[in-house]
């Protein structure tokens, strides 16, 4: 049986590369403009005994493309038959980035909302209540900072949580 | 995923407007199996998505004309696309989700940083800050320093002296035939040439360009840019994402047109391909230019304008020419930070050496091809051929073979130029023109496959035959004027 997959999503300048590395150990450019991740770069990840393959898609704004982009993005979701989908999204822009998650939970997909850039957030002196939004949500969040490694331990426990279920 | 694990989100709408009871009926319709739910694929259906609706086609045939019937009356009952309808029913969602989960800021300080932020976007701050970037980033930095300092340590005193005299002797002493020593070391030899113009010329450029691009880049300084020359661009048909292509494309115009997929529509891919190889000269090109035009201010002042001025009417005119909606633009702004070093570094060394990968053989392959073309007469007679234009542009006839190496490579030609110029040959007024020719001449081989590649054959070729035009147009014209007026530059 292959590897079960998690496929990163998410807008452009977030962190999907910093995060796939974290994952992988293998490193993808990392870049704040949209273009270098235009490649879709893949990895083999492990959690204890679990191996699985990371997929890192270049960025989405919706799950309706417009970019060429982005069709490969949805591509990768609609042909690759993810165990587990990380959206990747700003902390900051927590309002903005939503209007993706609310279409992949629609679409009934296997959904880890990834709060990345906390430390950021911090600095500006906002607070997100976890608990609500992943109650609202009924998808599992997750805190990270992705650049410092802070809470990549629970996003592997969640990670691992799916990919027992599938 | 299974079919049963069709997941109630918090998400369903249970009033009956329109729009809810379109999707519940397609939803009903729908038996096919699909990897999204069958909510999303409606959903995806009403806001006319061409690939979901292929989908439903083959899966779904019987009632896909049903479903059709379906989305054309919602659609005729709002007088907004339902995409926007769509889009801002979700935004109502996220406000009710969001309410109570975002602890807002306390009073915030506005800091350096986002006074400087602020001052990037603002024309009136803006356009002095961006004239300052391009001074000291592309002319001080890349052109003098780059262009300048480097390239004459390298070529000058590392090929000239010792490189080039030394592997000219080793094949002396390995062959006697003069066609294979001139395949090596000869006047367009692999090494004499290609390597020599690849390492000694073109890279340090590159190299430097790269470095510049990802600590601009790094800092957050594009995206800034973007919004700050979205309005310009919107006049050539373009928006601010093209921005990244475009200043990417000053380092290399091949990597640059790769990178034209980010934009949303076919109209702006093609607009800028064709700026791209047009009007957009690449780092290697601008330094040798630079470095040519090196003392001659009002010479420089001449080029640069005429360029600007191509790149804008071009623009414009393809604009106007060209069907279809103008752009529109919407991108994030990250907070502007110290540059890291690793990352910079990182950056730089990828692009180097996905430049170095994708440019050296082509090099090398552009001298083998030129010593065959030298060989069987082939290029000679494309020189006598190309000298007809070239003197039209009152240029004297020994530029047509900087022409000729120019299709190869667009920085070769600049670098011969550069050649030609050392020998004393140019007057001013023909600097000038042959820099402007050469700038807006034919992409080099690598961007004519590229612009193939990623835009079509009949595409790829119109764009390159639209340059070669224009390029010896403007050139011409160019000429006659400062002929007409008895120009000295």
């Amino acid at each position: 049986m292959s590897k079960p997959k998690v496929v990163l999503v998410g807008n452009p300048n977030v962190g999907k590369s910093v995060l796939f590395h974290n994952l992988t150990g293998v490193y993808a450019t990392v870049s704040n403009y949209p273009g270098t991740t235009v490649e879709v770069a893949r990895g083999v990840g492990r959690i204890g005994t679990q191996e699985f393959e990371v997929i890192d898609t270049p960025g989405m704004y919706a799950l309706m493309p417009i970019s060429e982009e982005e069709r490969v993005a949805r591509n990768i979701i609609l042909e690759e038959n993810p165990s587990v989908i990380l959206q990747v999204i700003d902390a900051k822009n927590l309002a903005r980035m939503l209007d993706l998650t609310l279409q992949l939970v629609e679409a009934g997909l296997p959904l880890i909302l990834v709060l990345n850039m906390m430390d950021e957030l911090r600095a500006l002196g906002t607070r997100i209540n976890i608990g609500i939004l992943e109650k609202r949500l009924r998808i599992p969040v997750v805190p990270v900072i992705a650049t410092d490694g802070e809470g990549m331990d629970l996003l592997q426990q969640r990670i691992l949580d799916y990919v027992g279920k599938s | 995923m299974s079919g049963s694990l069709e997941m109630k989100t918090p998400l369903q709408d249970t009033g009956g407007s329109a729009l809810d009871r379109a999707v519940e009926q397609i939803e009903g319709l729908l038996a096919g199996r699909y990897v999204l739910s069958k909510r999303a694929i409606a959903r995806l259906l009403l806001q006319d998505d061409e690939q979901i609706r292929e989908m439903v086609k083959v899966r779904d045939a019987r009632a896909y004309e049903q479903v059709e019937r379906i989305v054309v009356a919602a659609r005729q009952s709002y007088s907004d696309p339902l995409d926007y309808v769509i889009a801002m029913r979700r935004q109502q969602e996220i406000n009710d989700l969001l309410q109570d989960v975002v602890e807002p800021a306390g009073a915030r300080k506005s800091s350096f940083a986002e006074t400087l932020s602020r001052w990037t976007m603002n024309p009136a701050t803006g356009i002095p800050i961006l004239l300052l970037v391009v001074y000291l980033g592309l002319y001080k930095f890349v052109g003098q320093f780059g262009a300048g300092t480097l390239v004459d340590f390298l070529e000058s005193h590392l090929f000239d002296r010792h490189i080039n005299p030394f592997l000219i002797e080793v094949v002396g002493k390995l062959t006697s035939q003069p066609a294979l020593r001139d395949l090596f070391v000869g006047e367009y030899g692999v090494f004499t040439l290609g390597l020599r113009y690849a390492v000694g010329i073109i890279l340090p450029i590159v190299a430097v360009f790269f470095l510049m691009f990802s600590v601009i880049e790094d800092v957050g300084y594009l995206p800034r840019l973007a919004l700050l020359i979205d309005r310009l661009f919107k006049r050539i048909g373009l928006s601010g994402r093209a921005v990244i292509p475009m200043v990417l494309g000053l380092g290399c115009d091949t990597m640059a047109t790769m990178v034209t997929r980010t934009l949303p529509t076919r109209r702006e891919r093609f607009i800028a391909t064709m700026l791209l190889a047009l009007a957009v000269p690449c780092s290697a090109q601008l330094g040798v230019i630079l470095a040519l035009l090196h003392g001659h201010r009002l010479a420089l002042a001449v080029w640069a304008g005429v360029i600007i001025a191509v790149f804008l009417f071009v623009g414009y005119l393809a604009s106007k020419l060209l069907p279809g909606t103008p752009p529109m633009f919407y991108m994030e702004v990250p907070p502007l930070r110290l540059p890291k070093i690793s990352n910079i570094l990182i950056k730089t060394y990828t692009r180097v050496v996905w430049y170095l990968k994708e440019i050296v053989p082509i090099f090398l392959v552009a001298s083998v091809l030129i010593w065959i073309g030298q060989e069987t007469g082939i290029f000679a007679w494309c020189i006598n051929l190309l000298k007809y234009p070239v003197r039209l542009m009152g240029l004297p006839p020994e530029a047509a073979s900087v022409f000729l190496l120019g299709f190869f490579r667009r920085d070769y030609g600049a670098a011969g130029l550069y050649d030609l110029n050392d020998a004393g040959v140019l007057t001013g007024v023909q600097l000038v023109v042959a820099s402007v020719a050469l700038t807006l001449f034919l992409p080099c081989i690598a961007q004519l496959l590229m612009n193939i590649k990623e835009r079509g054959i009949k595409t790829g070729l119109l764009i390159s035959g639209i340059t070669l035009l224009f390029s010896f147009g403007v050139a011409f014209s160019l000429n006659a004027v400062l002929q007409a007026v008895g120009a000295v530059l």
